[in-house]
């Protein structure tokens, strides 16, 4: 389903060139749920943005759903990035000025949909994350539980094929980062690819199979 | 401490480079603008202060209003202004009057050159004394004593003489007269009333007129100045009613009326009859001011805005030096200085483009403003004083609204909230869009009405029609010969002549018409033609006949009304015209046909009573006719001219050749409104761009400040297009309040405007669309290029860091 091959991403600044990724070879298939993990700067977050269509390689071969669209434009990746992929951050990136109903309704609205078809999608997405009684609020009148669970619900309120979360309990405590591993766990069964960036090992316990990164090279895969 | 400040204020400008271009460039403009109007009106209101004994100087102005008919004239009889120093010497202290002879034209030569003049006068001997002008060579007090001498200025000196001393030597007028030039004075300064190359002694005009200058109380060729103890004007006027009781004729006393005009508001406040030259507006100086005004209130708005939005970012800043104990006083302080020192940096660029602008100003408005006005002491100090106030009004609001963040919550970067504020914002962008859009709107209307004018149907034919001034030359002597020599050229269609120009000015003729008391008499509009003047002209013949050279008794018997005399006089019909009588001083006038209605002058006036009447004796012809106007074919103009000029020269030897097209001099009736409209069409660009620039840099600010939410947008599909419409959408609700503002105020201003002028257009209501499409468009390609790189701005740049 996703297919890496030789994948290389290098930055350059006027004097530095820095190599983020270096021939990343991976795949993931349906269904799978894997965890990326490796110290700061190993690359994972450019490994996740690409993967997510946020950006694009250097060079190397990049096959999402057997296309390889390593050199699709922005605009061809905008298009299959709002019909295939969800994100979760792990500052959940809510939009302030949005009420909580409206921040679910932002990649419906992307996609065209009837006002009546968001309406119910919102609710269905909203019922699913326990976070419905609070359609009305604002951003920053909910806990940070309460907001990424919010942001989840935003991620999977399209029915996309992937969910991409960067650190998705980095802003939480213990008990409530728990309990969003539990509703992307629990969306895992359901079918849905999860692709997460994390630090931590308790977190990547809930997935299938572990990708360490270390200077932008796979260094290995752990399947459990 | 101050150090500090400015240490601050000048990284910021650097560290800000966009917003402080904008802010300066944007200030300068306006300071610029603002300035070079200034400039303008300062010099516009300095007209004719330079004589000593401005203030206490008067031209006297006569009406002559016979029940709605008649004239307000500038000029008075020959007699008034010594009969009057006579008869009130304790408030009259001295009097001159201006004579031109009443001809457009004089001729000027001397044994090297000869000039058709334009700018020829007679004076009394007194012109001098209360007109201040600067003598190079001769004496104020006496140059104009002796008859037949000239006082001439300087260019005009050198075009006759070249670098010989003219002192005694002569010029000869008309070919008649030799005039020795006994004074040479500096050109007249252009902030006077009237312009003069030549001033001759009026008592030089006595031998023409038979021994003594005319002695008539009807006749009104002189502009008439006195200069009257302070404080007596009103007293003076008072007595005014007994001296027309005494002097004037009976047939007019009742209606004749004097006032004074004080010399100082002949320039702007005078459209009488007779003027010597046209004179400006106020209310088009008001105009300017206000927009000049605008022009200061948009670069102060844009000042506000960008230095409100661009707060956000220094919120950082001031929390720390609230933790460390810096007084709120102390912030605003240090944000009014720096305002103060962008304002004085915008003024000192506002220099440089005044400086590079003024010479196209003085270009197009034929002034000479300079630059150099303003190192004198008072002017200096109210720059200085446009400068600070503009940097302390614009930094006012942003100092103490930056001042009164909450240290905790800046440091915390929570101000997101705070800064979005921004409904003052919001009214401030409105402001300036209504601002653009009435102007829009008004600067339409000018033009239109302008073109209007240039097109309106006033009755007569325009094109393709040539004029002679004809004053004093043989040919006015022998005008007949003449015109048969150019109606042997094919292309020659018609030609008549005139006593003024018509559509631009007429005089006033004594009449009475057929069933009027024998005691009423009235002075009505008439020039006075030759025969196929209704041909040359295209003007309708619509009763009776039109003058006839086979009916020998046209020239002493008949003459022409127009249908509004018709209906002045109260006759029924056209046809019953036909016939009636007309007294006149020479005996008595029959009706021959009635003329459909004309504009005998600009359409500033509407068109009333008129007559048109031929002379008959050689003399009085030759007085009367002033230009020839020849109706030439469309085809071989330039050929057709080359013939009229080859006629003229076997005519009037050493007479140069002067011709002008009727139309361009119809159309200088409108050069007032014309320059209004290009100078507020230049405003209204300027005022548009300023506003434009300030737009751009709160659409950048606005867009910076929501990176973020357009960046999770992106993330979750949005497209360009729908993060273009996201950042223009707030600003194009604005356009659309701003619309409905202005609409109703350009409505009222314009129809306050047009009120002024006797032939309006109707109100455009397609140019109130243009102004609003205008607005949208401006707002849209603005906000939508700014907005363009925004949304394509990769969200992994900006959402990295969150």
């Amino acid at each position: 389903m996703i297919k890496t091959v030789n994948l290389t991403k290098v930055f350059r600044t006027d004097e530095v060139e820095t190599t983020a990724l270096n021939n990343i070879n991976i795949e993931i298939k349906k269904g799978e749920f894997v965890a990326v993990m490796g110290p700061s700067g190993c690359g994972k977050s450019t490994l996740l943005n690409i993967l997510g269509l946020l950006d694009t390689p250097t060079k190397g071969d990049f096959y999402f759903l057997d296309e390889n669209v390593a050199g699709y434009s922005e605009r061809q990746r905008a298009r299959l990035r709002k019909h295939n992929i969800g994100f979760v951050f792990q500052n959940f990136n809510l939009i302030d000025q949005l009420n909580v109903f409206e921040n679910v309704e932002l990649p419906l609205i992307y996609l065209r949909m009837s006002a009546k078809e968001r309406k119910e999608k919102v609710h269905e997405a909203l019922e699913t994350m326990q976070i419905a009684h609070r359609v009305k609020h604002y951003p920053n009148q909910l806990s940070g539980g309460q907001q990424q669970r919010v942001a989840v619900a935003r991620a999977v309120v399209s029915k996309p094929h992937f969910i991409l979360a960067d650190e998705p309990t980095g802003n939480l405590d213990s008990k409530h980062g728990d309990e969003v591993m539990r509703l992307l766990s629990g969306l895992n069964e359901k079918g849905t690819t999860i692709i997460m960036v994390t630090h931590s090992q308790r977190d990547a316990e809930y997935s299938h199979r572990i990708i360490h990164l270390f200077d932008g090279q796979v260094l290995s895969e752990n399947v459990k | 401490m101050w150090i500090n400040y400015l240490k601050i204020a000048f990284r910021n400008l650097i560290k800000h480079k966009l917003y402080a271009l904008i802010n300066i460039l944007g200030l300068a403009i306006g300071i610029a603008s603002f300035i070079l109007i200034w400039l303008y009106i300062i010099d516009e209101l300095s007209y004719d202060r330079y004589h000593e004994d401005a203030k206490n100087t008067y031209r006297l102005v006569n009406v002559y209003d016979f029940e709605g008919v008649g004239e307000n004239s500038a000029s008075s009889p020959f007699p008034v202004a010594w009969t009057l120093k006579n008869d009130y010497p304790d408030m009259v202290q001295n009097v001159t009057r201006v004579f031109n002879r009443q001809a457009p034209r004089t001729l000027i030569d001397n044994e090297f050159v000869s000039y058709n003049e334009r700018h020829f006068f007679f004076a009394d001997s007194t012109f001098f004394q209360i007109f201040d002008h600067e003598f190079i060579m001769g004496d104020p007090n006496t140059a104009l004593d002796e008859i037949n001498s000239v006082v001439m200025t300087e260019s005009t000196a050198r075009r006759y003489f070249k670098d010989e001393n003219p002192m005694g030597k002569t010029i000869r007028l008309e070919k008649m007269l030799d005039l020795k030039v006994t004074g040479v004075i500096k050109d007249v300064p252009h902030n006077s009333h009237f312009t003069f190359d030549f001033m001759a002694s009026l008592s030089t005009m006595r031998k023409p007129y038979g021994g003594q200058l005319p002695k008539t109380w009807v006749w009104n060729p002189c502009w008439t100045y006195l200069v009257l103890k302070e404080g007596t004007p009103k007293t003076l006027e008072k007595s005014f009613p007994a001296f027309i009781d005494k002097y004037f004729y009976d047939a007019e006393k009742e209606n004749v009326t004097l006032y004074l005009q004080p010399l100082t508001d002949i320039h702007l406040k005078s459209k009488l009859d007779y003027e010597i030259e046209p004179n400006s507006n106020i209310t088009y100086i008001k105009i300017l001011g206000v927009i000049a005004v605008f022009l200061l209130i948009i670069a102060i708005i844009n000042y506000i805005n960008l230095a409100t939005a661009t707060s956000a970012g220094r919120a950082y800043e001031i929390g720390i030096k609230k933790v460390f104990g810096a007084f709120r006083s102390q912030l605003v302080y240090q944000f009014l200085m720096e305002s103060v020192i962008l304002s004085l940096l915008a003024l000192f660029v506002s220099l440089f483009i005044i400086e590079l602008l003024l010479p196209h100003l003085n270009n197009f408005s034929g002034k000479e403003l300079q630059i150099g006005i303003l190192i004198q002491p008072a002017y200096a100090a109210i720059l200085m004083m446009i400068g600070i106030g503009t940097g302390l009004l614009a930094g006012l609001y942003p100092a103490l609204y930056l001042s009164v963040f909450n240290p905790i919550m800046a440091l915390n970067n929570k101000l997101s909230k705070a800064t979005k504020g921004g409904l003052g914002r919001k009214a401030l962008v409105v402001i300036q869009f209504v601002i653009s859009i009435v102007l829009i709107i008004i600067t339409l209307h000018i033009y239109k009405q302008v073109n209007y004018f240039k097109n309106a149907d006033t009755g007569f034919d325009k094109e393709n029609i040539v004029i002679l001034p004809i004053s004093g030359t043989t040919i006015s002597r022998a005008y007949e010969p003449f015109k048969e020599e150019l109606l042997q050229n094919p292309n020659i269609l018609s030609v008549t002549a005139m006593d003024d120009m018509l559509g631009v000015a007429h005089n006033t003729h004594e009449f009475r018409p057929e069933g009027f008391p024998e005691d009423k008499w009235s002075f009505y509009p008439a020039l006075v033609i030759r025969y196929d003047f209704l041909e040359t002209f295209g003007i309708k013949l619509v009763a009776g006949r039109d003058y006839n050279e086979e009916m020998k008794t046209d020239p002493e018997k008949g003459m022409l009304i127009n249908e509004s005399m018709v209906k002045h006089v109260g006759w029924k019909s056209n046809e019953e015209a036909i016939g009636k009588k007309f007294r006149s001083l020479q005996g008595e006038e029959r009706v021959i046909g009635v003329i459909a209605d004309f504009n005998a002058t600009s359409l500033h006036e509407s068109a009333g009573p008129f007559v048109l009447n031929i002379k008959e004796t050689p003399g009085v012809i030759a007085f009367f006719l002033k230009y020839v106007a020849i109706k030439v074919a469309d085809q071989n103009k330039e050929e057709t001219i080359a013939f009229i000029e080859s006629k003229w020269n076997e005519k009037e030897q050493g007479r140069p050749f002067e011709y002008n097209w009727f139309e361009q001099e119809l159309a200088q009736l409108y050069n007032d409104e014309e320059v209004l409209g290009d100078l507020s069409l230049i405003l209204t660009a300027i005022i548009i761009f300023i506003a434009a620039l300030g737009l751009y840099g709160l659409v950048s600010f606005m867009a910076a400040q929501r990176t973020r939410e357009i960046g999770i947008r992106k993330v979750f599909g949005a497209e360009q297009g729908s993060i273009m419409v996201l950042l223009s959408v707030e600003f194009m609700k604005l356009v659309g309040i701003a619309i409905l503002i202005a609409w109703p105020l350009s409505y009222l201003l314009i129809d306050e405007w047009l009120n002024y002028f006797a032939y309006q257009m109707n109100i455009d209501t397609l140019s109130f669309l243009i102004g609003a499409l205008a607005a949208f468009a401006i707002a849209m390609l603005i906000t939508n290029s700014r907005a363009y790189i925004v949304a394509r701005t990769n969200p992994v740049n900006t959402l990295k860091y969150e």
